[in-house]
């Protein structure tokens, strides 16, 4: 499993941030990207010491700034299910599976699809 | 293939100690290496376990890269004759594409 | 062959030491090309050198490939011989670059 599909499923639940810096926010993820920079919704940011807190209602945080990220248990399981689950209708209509594509496995090498949101992001 | 990647290629399975940018020296015979230099020991022991038993139920490890301050290696393997030659060849190879990699990858080498 | 060398560790247990000192203990679920971790089950181990070691619940965990110094397979036999409430130990420096 990949740090940054368990981080995608972990949307939308609550976590805490440790930066280089020392300094922890706590909030609700929003997003992240592959750069592991992510937004944070209903944030308390704490002070390296511990003495001093910050209320913000939102906040972006750099990937490259932080330490680790704590995340609710429950949430690898989370993406256990959504590797296994079919990703939505396909453009080309009902289930193609069993037909004459067999080869590489079932969530494998299909066409004809932008992957993971990146979508004419290529250079 | 990278210079120092090849070499210590050809250093697995001989016995290492790798010193790390947090003063840890890990003692352990050289499993493998990958292109970042990141380093794997197994059969690992602490020179100084009193002042570090934090790895003591460790017996096998993954040392990232960029936290590596010396790897000590065993003079009797090394071929420094074979190092210098592969040195200058890499140094020669250099030259004749100045133009292809010189924008950021590598300071310039003068020599006289 | 590049960083295979992490994929046996995965789903086992591992002890690892980071950037700025801390040991972690917990299971390996997954990693990356830049030794981005996952962590489950983890508790850090804090070491002391006036009192024996002592362990602190953290659960799941995302650890940055850039503050990780080593990761270790841990023994769990030789793990569970030794008794933590003896250990006397400063914790270990941070990595200075």
């Amino acid at each position: 499993m990949l740090p940054l599909s368990l981080l995608k499923a972990a949307q939308d639940n609550p976590m805490l941030v440790e930066l280089k810096n020392g300094e922890t926010y706590n909030g609700h993820l929003v997003s992240c990207d592959n750069w592991m920079n992510i937004q944070l919704k209903e944030v308390i940011c704490t002070s390296r010491d511990g003495d001093r807190f910050w209320k913000m209602p939102e906040c972006f945080i750099r990937g490259s700034m932080i330490k680790y990220l704590r995340i609710p248990d429950e949430v690898i399981d989370k993406v256990k299910e959504e590797a296994f689950k079919p990703r939505g209708p396909r453009p080309g209509g009902g289930p193609r599976r069993g037909g004459g594509g067999g080869r590489g496995g079932a969530s494998r090498g299909r066409g004809g699809r932008p992957r993971g949101g990146g979508g004419g992001h290529k250079k | 293939m990278p210079l120092f990647y090849s070499f210590f290629k050809s250093l697995v399975g001989k016995e290492v100690i790798v010193e790390l940018k947090n003063d840890l020296s890990i003692h352990g015979t050289l499993h493998s290496v990958d292109q970042y230099l990141n380093i794997k020991l197994t059969d690992i022991s602490i020179p100084d376990p009193d002042k570090y038993p934090h790895m003591l139920s460790v017996k096998n490890c993954f040392i990232r890269g960029s936290v590596i301050r010396y790897v000590q290696l065993p003079a009797e393997e090394v071929d420094t004759g074979l190092l210098q030659d592969a040195t200058r060849k890499e140094l020669a190879q250099g030259k004749q594409q100045p133009a292809a990699s010189a924008g950021s990858a590598a300071p310039a080498v003068t020599t006289t | 062959m590049a960083l295979s060398s992490i994929e046996p560790y995965v789903n086992r247990s591992v002890s690892i030491i980071t950037g700025d000192g801390r040991v972690i203990v917990g299971t390996l679920k997954g990693f990356d090309q830049t030794v981005n971790i996952i962590l489950s089950n983890s508790h850090e181990r804090v070491y002391s050198s006036s009192s024996g070691v002592e362990q602190v619940q953290l659960g799941l965990y995302i650890i940055r490939g850039d503050n990780i110094a080593v990761i270790g397979e841990l023994d769990e036999e030789l793990d569970s011989e030794i008794n933590l409430n003896d250990i006397r130990a400063e914790p270990l420096n941070p990595v200075v670059h």
